[in-house]
């Protein structure tokens, strides 16, 4: 699968990290469930992937899940791979694990006002984690920082070291999250929503910021978000997650132009277009069924509108075609 | 800033009213001054006599103006029934209060503290069950009770321990573990929430995004938030071991401010009891104004307010 995306995409450099069958589960007092199911997708190099989705459908937790950094108990990795500089991350020791964090893969969250550290300044969690990973003195880490804060976009960088998380706004808040996820120059940033928890006009400078910073520094991004605003401005692929899968997943425009899952195509329906004043909404109907009830075939039978007698018996394989990979027994036109 | 300036001029509020409430309350307790000091036999005329000249018989406003007076230059007088200088018996007993006391808090801390992060960190295992009774045990018991349990075990039976006496290593051992039972009891639960409340935060996540061990996570970050209700409790504490002192060190005859309080207070000492009194509010009200500079300092979102 992997070989036939870097064909259309027109790279054919090894992906920098592959999720392979991913499945990460929850325990419950009822069993244990599947919120993250044979999940596989490849960040190639340079490229934004963006993994859209409704609230609850797994994106958070695949992204928690490359990083190791899942609340386990109760969740845990129960099977797959995440391949990432040829070592399947989900069998690293704890110990391993905290090297590639940050240096290598970093992660920004989505609500920047308490995900910083309220009784240290910015200063000292970037300089700590800084002197984790590297061999610095605490003023070359406090260079790297200040250098850092100030290519992110916040003003007044020197003074902002010795602030406090509360003497900031929340886009600068925001900006000093991204300035500690990149200060060490990582292959890869996730992005969790990075910008849901903030105003409409600064989420514009945020993605800006991180767009031109990915290329600038040559970096691969997995961007999770439920906007598809976002993704529209931001990805070069997209993955659309229903329910713990990813249903559809293949480049932006083509996705965009051209879905195959009825998922898809009813996410696309449901968006307001500022160009198309009248057009109603179409809601998708239905709720994404608790993770106790999940249908035995496709986990979006009971609310497709083509749903076939198949759908809901057997579980719908990947297929590929055009460069799109989608889990559909009845495809439709858009 | 000015959250700490208000609470000092609070502070100073609290203290003058409690000045008056306790000059009052002592002359209205009933009882004489006069017969702690003359003989039985001493006529009604000698005793008004006495009376006049201690100033007994002025309006009780006056004698309080003309006391804090005094106090304001350092003169307090003298004990009406041994005569010995109030300033002697401050500077003697309250050092040993002050060993026993400072003992006591350090204990607090010193035991409680660590005891909580290990519950926290090893949360529902047998170490927390066994922390945890010990906290519940600890808040349970009365200390006079402790006290005389302590003094039979490791005094009587084990003979391990002096059971009373000033001012050894070996004396001082029980009373300030019994005076600081129930601080390290309530520091121990205490530390367990606050350092699971702030485990459960979203920035211990991106501390751990940031590759940080454990150790620092735990020990550093989350510490370092759950101390903030700590520290601001920890002027409670203080003036907890105050008040339990007057009964621990009457169980332990530990020779503290608070034995000399209550055997003035017993004798009608007015000087002695009325000043001791005041030295230990101003020890509770400035150990609370210290907790509230002490949380403003430790919680830097304060700071500025």
């Amino acid at each position: 699968m992997s070989s036939v995306q870097a064909a259309t995409n027109g790279s054919t450099k090894a992906p920098v990290l592959s999720v392979r069958n991913l499945h990460t589960a929850v325990a419950t007092p009822e069993g244990s469930f599947d919120v993250v199911r044979d999940v596989s997708f490849d960040i190639n190099p340079n490229e934004v992937l963006c993994l859209v989705g409704e609230s609850g459908c797994g994106k958070t937790i695949t992204a928690l899940s490359i990083m190791r950094l899942l609340p386990t108990p109760p969740v845990r990795i129960t099977s797959g791979e995440v391949v990432f500089d040829g070592t399947d991350l989900t069998e690293l020791p704890e110990r391993r694990v905290r090297d590639v964090r940050s240096e290598r893969i970093s992660m920004i969250f989505q609500d920047p006002l308490t995900s910083l550290d309220p009784v240290f300044t910015v200063g000292q969690v970037m300089t700590e984690v800084i002197r984790t990973h590297r061999d610095a003195t605490k003023a070359e880490a406090r260079e790297m920082s200040v250098e850092i804060l100030r290519a992110v976009g916040l003003p007044a960088p020197t003074e902002r070291f010795d602030s406090y998380p509360h003497e900031l706004s929340g886009g600068m808040r925001q900006r000093v999250m991204i300035a500690t996820a990149l200060v060490l120059d990582p292959e890869i940033l996730i992005a969790d929503e990075p910008t849901t928890a903030l105003d409409v006009t600064v989420q514009a400078q945020i993605l800006e910021r991180l767009r031109s910073e990915q290329q600038d520094r040559h970096m691969s991004m997995l961007l999770i978000t439920h906007d598809l605003a976002v993704v529209a401005s931001i990805a070069d692929r997209v993955a659309v997650m229903y329910a713990g899968e990813i249903v559809e997943e293949g480049p932006v425009d083509e996705l965009f132009s051209n879905p195959r899952h009825p998922y898809t195509q009813g996410l696309l329906r449901a968006l307001p277009h500022v160009s198309r004043k009248r057009r109603e909404l179409v809601p998708i109907p239905g709720l994404v069924p608790p993770m106790q009830m999940m249908p035995p075939g496709c986990r979006f039978a009971p609310r497709c509108p083509h749903a076939l007698e198949q759908c809901w018996s057997d579980h719908p394989p990947h297929e590929v075609e055009a460069g799109v990979g989608f889990r559909c027994f009845n495809p439709q036109p858009f | 800033m000015k959250r700490i300036a208000a609470r000092s001029i609070y502070t100073l509020i609290v203290l003058l009213l409690s000045s008056i409430a306790v000059f009052y309350a002592i002359r209205l307790s009933g009882g004489d001054a006069v017969s702690a000091r003359l003989p039985a036999s001493a006529s009604f005329e000698e005793r008004e006599e006495f009376r006049e000249l201690l100033g007994l018989n002025d309006p009780v406003h006056e004698q309080y103006f003309r006391y804090m007076g005094r106090l304001l230059t350092f003169d307090l007088g003298k004990s009406l029934t041994n005569n010995a200088d109030i300033f002697d018996m401050l500077t003697h007993h309250g050092k040993n209060s002050l060993i026993l006391g400072a003992a006591a808090f350090g204990l607090v801390f010193a035991i409680g503290v660590p005891l909580g992060i290990l519950a926290a960190v090893r949360r529902n295992s047998w170490a927390d069950g066994s922390v945890m009774t010990f906290s519940v045990a600890g808040m349970a018991v009365p200390n006079f009770w402790l006290a005389l349990l302590t003094v039979w075990l490791f005094a009587s039976t084990l003979g391990w321990l002096p059971s009373a006496g000033c001012c050894s290593f070996k004396q001082l051992i029980l009373p300030a573990v019994v005076l600081a039972m129930e601080g390290i009891a309530l520091t121990v639960r205490m530390t367990r929430s606050a350092m699971l409340e702030n485990l459960g935060q979203d920035f211990v996540r991106t501390l751990r995004a940031g590759g940080l061990s454990e150790t620092s996570i735990i020990g550093k970050h989350v510490l370092r938030n759950a101390m903030v209700p700590i520290i601001s409790l920890a002027g409670l504490r203080i003036g907890q071991i105050v008040g339990y002192a007057l009964v621990v060190e009457t169980i332990f005859g530990w020779p503290g401010l608070g034995q000399v309080l209550v055997n003035a207070v017993l004798r009608r000492d007015y000087p002695v009891a009325q000043f001791f009194s005041l030295v230990l509010i101003a020890i509770v009200v400035l150990s609370n104004w210290a907790a509230d500079v002490g949380y403003t300092v430790a919680n830097p979102r304060l700071r500025k307010a």
